[in-house]
């Protein structure tokens, strides 16, 4: 973490700011995970392309944010550049992740069976890493884009109140997306959905139109990916292909799948444990000589993070074995008994 | 009026084939309002998919189907379903994830919860279209005999409750024509004949049914016309006791 004073933290102890950035993480991983659970868990999209709906929201953020590529001397590229305010940069995050969102859907929804969507998906996030990656005039490739104007809504105030500030921001975004998300999951639209989920063509049997109802919540789900993205990067200043990988998807799954799939207050406790846990624990495993010694014994420098993601695999393996309904299973409403 | 009403059904020429294979080859029939018309044949006779073109469920490859004289060829199986014709699949197929009783609710037509300004005004604005259709969903379950249930998820009930299950779905729907695919299979035999009574009383009220059934008992009970299918076609059609003494269609049962 370094010399507080001398990365800009002000007065600020480097224990407090590790404190706001993993707050900002959970929110944001929050965020992402309620929609992927709405379109898993809750209807039955296993979209391994989901990411990408978090991708399409940081680069909206981005590119509304930043000035024209001329103004800031052309050192990177990336189309638009419309130096807007916050609020509005983070609108358009939400608008981006929702279309991407439909975008995806489109691609396996309409034509391929359940089995089938899940493969498409992650194709389309494959592709999406390679175009963005190859085309640099686009959102300057793999080198991604840096140097965002600091959000500062108190920008005369201490940088430890601002950063507390934005705290506070995502905090409000994760209440406004879990009030939207429990729209969504319960009450009749809620069972329309998971009946969707259940047996698609029982569905249909019963007059459901199941494409626009997938497609209803991909884009209800991809905007949840696009504010987590926009309200990532508003934080970490920057943006590219590596942040954004196909695995981060399946990061998200193993919460939804730990914590309880279709269950939101389940996927809530899954999202704390593996993004927050288990990801951000392992980067303890640093302090750890005898791991630094094995790093360098197979000259694998990552090797922390490649026990996450071991972890995370055995643990969904684990789970989908012995307890597939999650830590919280999905919840069982009562309506057999009439109430008073 | 004068003239006879016209078939809620009409079903002429319909062809479907799976590669070489013509499973249902230029089939005619129709079904008349508030009739029970039944579908028999031996196994492989093209029943099953007879139905699951007529539905919607399968693409035909040929022939036409008017419903209340109007063509719907071919449209999806959900635009059928809204539009009354209502289908059960012959294995049991139940949201297992949802309880009974919310398997019953899920069917409801025109449900408030579930448009946009449902999702914009929450309980409020759907409470009471809930309540209505909770009512309707308990009753059902009471004529099945089935309330201790309501709270079971659909997944731990047996294979003869799915089916009952399914078929009070299909009901809470308020179905113009249902087309049930073997919907005894696997039940009591009192709850068979309960059902056979209510739907004879459902005809009464104008709901008209095509039966796929491997029961020649129940089909005798409840239908006034029998279309009898073998390798794809139409052999034979009229009264089960007519249909009974004929020549091909013993010949088709034995020899399939």
């Amino acid at each position: 973490m370094g010399d507080p004073a001398a990365d800009g933290l002000g007065a600020m102890g480097a224990w407090e700011f590790y404190l706001i950035v993993l707050l900002v993480y959970l929110g944001t991983d929050l965020l992402a995970a309620w929609g992927l659970n709405l379109e898993f868990g809750v209807t039955g999209v296993a979209n391994l392309g989901y990411i990408v709906t978090i991708a399409a929201g940081a680069y909206a953020y981005v590119i509304f944010t930043l000035g024209s590529p001329a103004a800031a001397g052309d050192f990177q590229m990336y189309v638009g550049g419309f130096g807007l305010p916050f609020p509005v940069a983070l609108a358009a995050g939400v608008v981006a992740g929702s279309v991407v969102g439909v975008l995806i859907g489109i691609t396996g929804l309409k034509r391929l069976r359940q089995d089938y969507q899940a493969i498409a998906m992650l194709v389309v996030s494959l592709m999406a890493a390679t175009v963005v990656s190859a085309d640099t005039p686009f959102l300057n490739g793999n080198a991604g884009l840096v140097l965002l104007p600091n959000f500062a809504p108190l920008s005369d105030q201490d940088p430890e109140i601002q950063r507390w500030a934005y705290v506070g921001i995502v905090a409000v975004c994760c209440v406004i997306g879990y009030f939207v998300l429990r729209r969504f999951t319960t009450g009749p639209i809620g069972r329309t959905l998971r009946a969707v989920r259940d047996d698609e063509y029982a569905a249909a049997a019963i007059g459901k139109d199941v494409v626009l109802l997938r497609l209803m919540v991909q884009a209800a789900g991809g905007a949840l990916g696009g504010l987590s993205g926009a309200l990532l990067v508003g934080f970490i200043g920057g943006w590219s292909p590596g942040a954004w990988a196909y695995v981060e998807t399946l990061a998200l799954l193993t919460a939804v799948i730990v914590g309880g799939m279709g269950n939101d207050r389940g996927v809530s406790v899954g999202t704390f444990l593996i993004a927050i846990l288990i990801l951000q624990g392992v980067q303890f495993l640093n302090d750890v000589p005898e791991l630094k010694a094995l790093e360098a014994q197979f000259n694998r420098p990552a090797l922390t993070q490649d026990l996450g993601w071991i972890v995370l695999g055995t643990l969904t393996i684990l789970f989908i074995w012995f307890r597939p309904q999650g830590i919280l299973p999905e919840r069982r409403p009562k309506y057999g008994e009439v109430r008073g | 009026m004068g003239s006879a009403p016209r078939p809620i059904l009409e079903v002429s020429g319909l062809v479907k084939h799976y590669g070489g294979v013509r499973a249902v080859d230029g089939i005619s029939f129709s079904v008349e309002r508030g009739t029970i018309t039944g579908l028999i044949g031996p196994n492989g006779a093209g029943k099953s998919t007879a139905l699951n073109v007529i539905c919607g469920f399968l693409p035909p490859d040929g022939g036409r189907v008017l419903l209340d004289g109007e063509d719907v060829t071919g449209q999806a199986m959900h635009r059928l379903a809204r539009r009354g014709v209502v289908r059960t699949f012959q294995l049991a197929r139940v949201f297992g994830g949802l309880t009974t009783i919310e398997n019953l609710l899920v069917a409801a037509p025109g449900q408030r919860g579930e448009s946009a300004l449902g999702l914009l005004g929450g309980g409020r604005y759907w409470g009471k279209s809930e309540n209505e259709v909770l009512g309707r969903a308990r009753e059902m379950l009471g004529a099945f005999g089935m309330q201790d249930k309501a709270d079971e998820y659909a997944r731990n009930l047996s294979g003869g409750q799915k089916r009952a299950v399914e078929t009070m779905r299909a009901l809470m729907t308020r179905p113009k024509l249902l087309l049930l695919d073997e919907p005894m299979a696997g039940l009591s035999p009192s709850l068979s004949r309960q059902l056979e009574d209510m739907f004879l009383g459902l005809t009464r009220e104008g709901l008209s049914l095509l039966l796929v059934e491997h029961s020649l008992d129940t089909v005798d009970r409840l239908c006034s016309k029998v279309v009898v299918m073998a390798q794809g076609k139409v052999l034979a059609e009229g009264r089960m006791s007519e249909l009974r003494t004929r020549k091909e269609v013993q010949d088709a049962y034995v020899i399939g």
